[in-house]
């Protein structure tokens, strides 16, 4: 039972991914791309939790903490570039 | 498994093309952070994670941010 429901959370996670991907390439505008992108980020950040769960190994868990620090960090630069301040 | 890492694996090889083909160069550094983010997933699924965290750390924060601020002092549109 806990593999099905493994599964089907991975299916509704990569279906997530494809479609914010999907925004980032026909995305008109430069912000589009970037909003696309910090879903991806909060998406992948999931899938991350659901793979150390799978792995049984917890330390794992760090690199989805670092992960989303970190991408808030670039995407703050981004959106003070996109508004002209830096 | 094996179909997450494949998918995965296209959708960089996807966003690296189109880092090449924009024009608009915010775009470009969009989509390379896109080709790093994907990097790391997949050193995670090869169970080293601390390979996973240099690449998140370096490739999709420091990497951005010093390229947006290089095009800050140049010019944003390629000719």
């Amino acid at each position: 039972m806990s593999e099905t429901i493994i599964l089907i959370f991975s299916a509704i996670i990569a279906l997530g991914i494809f479609l914010s991907f999907l925004r980032m390439l026909l995305g008109p505008t430069a912000s589009d791309r970037a909003v696309a992108v910090d879903t991806i980020t909060t998406t992948v950040v999931a899938l991350l939790v659901l793979l150390g769960f799978v792995f049984k190994r917890y330390v794992y868990l760090d690199v989805s903490l670092v992960y989303s620090v970190l991408a808030f960090v670039g995407l703050v630069a981004l959106a003070r570039f996109l508004e002209k301040g830096i | 498994m094996i179909i997450v890492v494949s998918l995965l694996i296209i959708l960089m090889l996807i966003s690296a093309i189109a880092a090449l083909i924009f024009k608009d160069l915010i775009s470009a550094v969009i989509a390379a952070c896109m080709v790093s983010l994907i990097a790391s997933i997949l050193f995670y699924f090869l169970h080293a994670p601390d390979v996973a965290m240099a690449e998140a750390s370096i490739g999709a924060a420091l990497v951005t941010v010093i390229f947006i601020i290089a095009i800050r002092r140049t010019k944003r549109h390629e000719e």
